[in-house]
């Protein structure tokens, strides 16, 4: 496990090197001055100057991204220009929104992902598996944000059953607040699911052919246990890998939903910090958005090894 | 391909006859390759999906005949519900979203048809890269690996951000967002093609590496990576319908699915119907891909 986790954390380290070279040049290569909107179209010359040496613009491309750089491993983000509030401020704001989201939205992806793969790879009748396919294949050609417009116009216009706009937090009221969570989550993990299913459908049915099952049915164990102790067992792993890959995308699919719920989470704050050309923010949250799914794709790792006795970490 | 012309035995007088009518017979019956693809659309999945692409794209290249109007055309009600003239309905300047989505299914389209070729091509040939040069290779993958790290959308939030919302950045963030697909793809090929001893063969007899690359990696690795296109088309939809739902693609008043459904969005209360055309545009688009890449994947995927 330590080996493994010395072997992964150097490429980890460049990943995010890397990004953050990324993080900081792209908002920098935007056009248009910070500093000029910042003090606004009708200041003078000395104004603008003022305040680009406040912002710290005046200095090298390489101080700036070394100052960024030295506050960043010290916990201190940078103030966002357009806010002028400290940038950790603003995302600490504006995160539990999102996660409430995202975690909830992994509950449904799990659950219905395996769901829906159980039920493809477990059907036994030539109809239940097609229903299970077409299922697969509709929802796969869905996106996250059709399936949010249509439980919108479901159970916001039509039937009216539960909030579609705005957001409560669990923190202050769970009991609403979770009617908030509700369809943004499904919406989410909706969209997801299907990929999950997919893998896990694909690996069951070929585990079928495995010999261990043959010997399994051969012991006289019934068409239930065979399915779940015997087949599913075995093929949950790929279906963790597919869960893993996804953590990162439920924080990109984040940022549509929440436009489309008007929830006020760090997606939203993303797409406000690209419109209003606040650099200092749009990297923060992009070397964010990377290291949540570094991370991710890390964890998954680990559970699989866990899962796996097959799987040695120090490989 | 199972005709192996190397070993038919040459001294037979009659080879030249053989050959020629051979020759005759390839031009006429298609090649043992495109019979595999062609394969793929003789499948019920295949048969669905690309009926259903063949009618979208036929309306989308005919959208100027049938609707010569254009999509900006106003009429009388505006945010009527769909009646008998207007399919879809009216939106809030009284344009006919039926038309507007035609014209939007066209745009999506255009798009498509650029960014993804160039995604597969030059994807691939970072993936491929290894083949000729050992270090150039595994750097490309470091490369492509920091690609992947960014969630679709925030890939593409970063191309707005330096050149503005737009067709042009949106074919930009479609073509990098495919790269680390096409390019994991092709060097996944490449890596189990030179383990092959038909390539340790050629690599023997003194064949160089860049013929070794184009003559033998290159054309096995053709069948995985075109299926990925597929699949890869139904991810490029959504980036597109994604970035403008959230007003960073295309902006109005051109039409695209996704901003369709970004303006039909704040009419969802008085007029439900808005978004139902362009959605059922948008599902019937990407299912079509999703369908015939299973199909290609049943049936052209050598296993």
């Amino acid at each position: 496990m330590l080996k493994f986790l010395a072997k992964k954390i150097p490429s980890i380290l460049l990943v995010l090197f890397a990004t953050s070279i990324i993080a900081f040049l792209l908002p920098r290569m935007a056009p248009g001055d910070p500093a000029q909107a910042v003090a606004g179209s009708d200041a003078t010359e000395e104004q603008v100057a003022a305040i680009r040496a406040a912002m710290g613009l005046d200095k090298s491309l390489f101080v700036q991204y070394l100052d960024w750089l030295g506050g960043f491993v010290r916990g201190d983000l940078g103030m966002s220009f357009v806010y002028n509030r400290p940038v950790s401020e603003l995302i600490l704001d504006r995160a539990e929104s999102t996660i409430e989201l995202a975690l909830l939205a992994s509950v449904f992806m799990i659950v219905l992902g395996i769901g829906l793969g159980v039920m493809g790879g477990a059907a036994r009748s030539k109809t239940a598996r097609v229903v299970a396919d077409s299922v697969n294949t509709l929802l796969i050609a869905v996106p996250a944000f059709v399936v949010g417009l249509l439980l919108i116009i479901l159970f916001g216009v039509v039937w009216r059953l539960l909030p579609v706009s705005g957001e409560v937090s669990l923190s202050e009221d769970f009991g609403i607040g979770f009617q908030y969570l509700l369809l943004p989550a499904l919406a989410l993990g909706l969209a997801l699911a299907p990929g999950i299913a997919r893998l896990l459908q694909t690996t069951m049915l070929a585990t079928q052919g495995e010999d261990f099952v043959d010997l399994a049915r051969a012991k006289g164990a019934s068409p239930r246990r065979l399915t779940y102790r015997h087949v599913l067992r075995t093929s949950l792993g790929a279906s963790i890998v597919a869960i893993g890959m996804r953590f990162g995308e439920l924080f990109g699919g984040a940022i549509i939903i929440e436009a489309i719920f008007a929830r006020n989470g760090l997606g939203q704050l993303i797409v406000q910090a690209v419109n209003s050309r606040d650099y200092l923010l749009v990297q923060v949250l992009i070397m964010a958005a990377v290291l949540i799914a570094v991370i991710s794709q890390l964890l998954t790792e680990v559970v699989l090894a866990a899962m796996d006795p097959r799987i040695r970490l120090e490989d | 391909m199972d005709r192996n012309d190397a070993t038919r035995p040459v001294t037979v007088p009659s080879t030249q006859v053989l050959v020629t009518t051979r020759n005759a017979q390839r031009l006429l019956t298609p090649n043992a390759t495109a019979r595999r693809y062609l394969a793929a659309f003789r499948t019920p999945r295949g048969i669905v999906g690309g009926i259903i692409l063949v009618l979208l794209v036929a309306l989308a290249l005919l959208a100027p005949v049938i609707f010569p109007g254009g999509y900006d055309q106003q009429g009388r009600g505006a945010l009527a519900a769909p009646n008998l003239t207007h399919l879809f309905g009216t939106d809030e300047l009284g344009r006919d979203i039926l038309v507007r989505t035609v014209y939007g299914l066209r745009m999506d389209l255009s798009i498509i048809i650029v960014a993804v070729p160039i995604s597969v091509v030059v994807g691939t040939a970072l993936g491929l890269l290894g083949a000729l040069s050992h270090f150039a290779g595994s750097f490309v993958q470091r490369v492509l690996d920091i690609i992947l790290g960014f969630p679709g959308v925030v890939l593409g939030l970063c191309i707005v951000l330096i050149i503005g919302p737009g067709w042009t950045s949106l074919v930009i963030a479609i073509a990098i967002t495919g790269l680390p697909v096409f390019g994991r793809q092709a060097r996944a090929s490449l890596l189990e093609q030179e383990q092959r001893e038909y390539v340790t063969a050629a690599r023997a007899l003194g064949v160089s590496k860049r013929t070794i690359l184009v003559r033998h990696i290159l054309p096995n690795s053709v069948d995985p990576i075109l299926v990925n296109a597929a699949v890869f088309v139904v991810a490029a939809i959504f980036i597109e319908a994604g970035l403008s739902i959230i007003g960073l693609g295309i902006q109005p008043p051109e039409p695209s699915l996704g901003t369709l459904l970004n303006v039909g969005m704040r009419f969802i209360e008085q007029s439900p119907m808005y978004i139902l055309g362009p959605t059922l545009v948008l599902i019937l688009l990407s299912m079509s891909f999703s369908l015939i890449s299973d199909a290609l994947n049943a049936t052209v995927t050598r296993k």
